[in-house]
């Protein structure tokens, strides 16, 4: 493993990065706030088997835009964007085997 | 001395290198945190979903009998707060103490506020007796004893009345036993419990967490400017707090049939700014 042997306990140093502007951060909330309202909207129409459906999409591209934005992830390195992407992974395998299974065993017919 | 634009300053601990790998372990400690808490809510979700699936008009019925103004409401409190911890990290970044200060207080307020709306919503549904169990309560059935008719009393579900009642009031249209079945309306509830305690108690630990950095923030931690990067961490876990409510509000609560009338009444009727009862 490398070390810096000039690294000492509370050195000084300095590293390039920028906390988000708050005017960026302002847009973020209203484009949530927006979606939030959309939700709702979808929640209270009467789509039928289609509305958790639309819901569920509007859900996910809120959360997305929170993640990117809020969460930082636009500027984050690799490693953060791998351990993102595989804990979608693995809830997407956790749901694949069970709705499996229900696709599988469960369409009503002998 | 101030940093340049876009330049981060401060003390590095001697197990790194340089400021660049301490802040990105600092970061990507919470992110492995965060991942734990994906699977944590993901295998419940998953779950929900594997029961909504085999009774999808049960869970329907009983989402009808929830308050949704004031999950409504609760959204937007949430989203707020998403902003202003924010707000809090570009106020530590520029070192703006009191800035800090005020953003960390007001996440907090919206934060509390959101638990106490929760803490009235859970009271109210205690009081209608939408708590799922084994309860019972005496009312007059008619039965057939001795090949007569009676009526007399008998011990019912006190769930099962509870349900009735709130449909009823909710101008839900379906019948018990024939559109859904009031003990499968029970699984639903028990979903609602788990899955909105959880998140409860995310938001407790949150604002604890929250308490103690406005604490520190008093007393000057957040001086060093590269020590923004805890408010940042912090950041994250209040982001994911508000990620799963993202998706608890379509689950639980829009999942039946609602109107944006009835959210605002059910939220006035809530806090008692409306005549009537629950």
């Amino acid at each position: 493993m490398s070390h810096n042997p000039n690294a000492a306990v509370h050195a000084q140093e300095s590293v390039h990065h920028e906390a988000t502007p708050n005017s960026k951060s302002f847009v973020t909330f209203a484009i949530l706030c927006g979606m939030a309202l959309l939700a709702l909207f979808v929640g209270f129409s009467d789509l039928g088997s289609m509305k958790v459906v639309a819901s569920l999409l509007v859900s996910t591209v809120q959360a997305g835009i929170l993640a990117y934005f809020f969460m930082d992830l636009r500027s984050a390195d690799k490693q953060t964007w791998l351990i993102a992407a595989a804990s979608l992974f693995w809830v997407f395998i956790m749901f694949l085997f069970i709705l499996t299974d229900f696709l599988t065993r469960h369409l009503g017919v002998l | 001395m101030a940093a340049s634009a876009g330049t981060v300053e401060g003390p590095v601990a001697h197990h790194f290198n340089n400021m660049g790998q301490q802040l990105a372990t600092v970061r990507f400690g919470m992110w492995l945190f965060l991942v734990t808490e994906v699977l944590f809510f993901g295998g419940a979700l998953c779950a929900y979903t594997a029961y909504r699936i085999w009774y999808p008009k049960d869970f329907e019925a009983g989402s009808a009998a929830l308050n949704v103004g004031i999950a409504s409401v609760n959204t937007f409190l949430l989203l707020t707060s998403s902003l202003t911890i924010t707000l809090a990290i570009r106020a530590a970044y520029v070192q703006n103490r009191a800035a800090l200060m005020r953003y960390l207080l007001l996440t907090i307020v919206l934060g509390s506020a959101f638990l106490g709306l929760k803490a009235r919503e859970y009271y109210l549904d205690y009081e209608e007796g939408l708590i799922p169990g084994p309860a019972t309560v005496m009312q007059k059935r008619t039965v057939m004893e001795h090949g007569k008719e009676v009526e007399k009393d008998v011990p019912v579900s006190k769930f099962n009345v509870a349900l009735e009642e709130a449909l009823k009031r909710e101008k839900f249209k379906g019948e018990a036993g024939k559109d859904y079945d009031p003990q499968r309306v029970q699984l639903f509830f028990m979903f609602y419990y788990s899955l909105t305690g959880l998140h409860v108690l995310h938001m407790i630990i949150g604002i604890g967490l929250l308490t103690w950095q406005l604490i520190y923030a008093q007393i000057g931690f957040f001086d060093h400017q590269s020590r923004y990067v805890y408010i940042e961490v912090m950041s994250l876990y209040w982001h994911f707090v508000d990620m799963v409510w993202m998706f608890l509000l379509p689950l639980l609560y829009l999942a039946g049939p609602h109107t944006a009338g009835q959210a605002v009444e059910q939220f006035k009727l809530a806090l008692g700014l409306a005549g009537g009862g629950h």
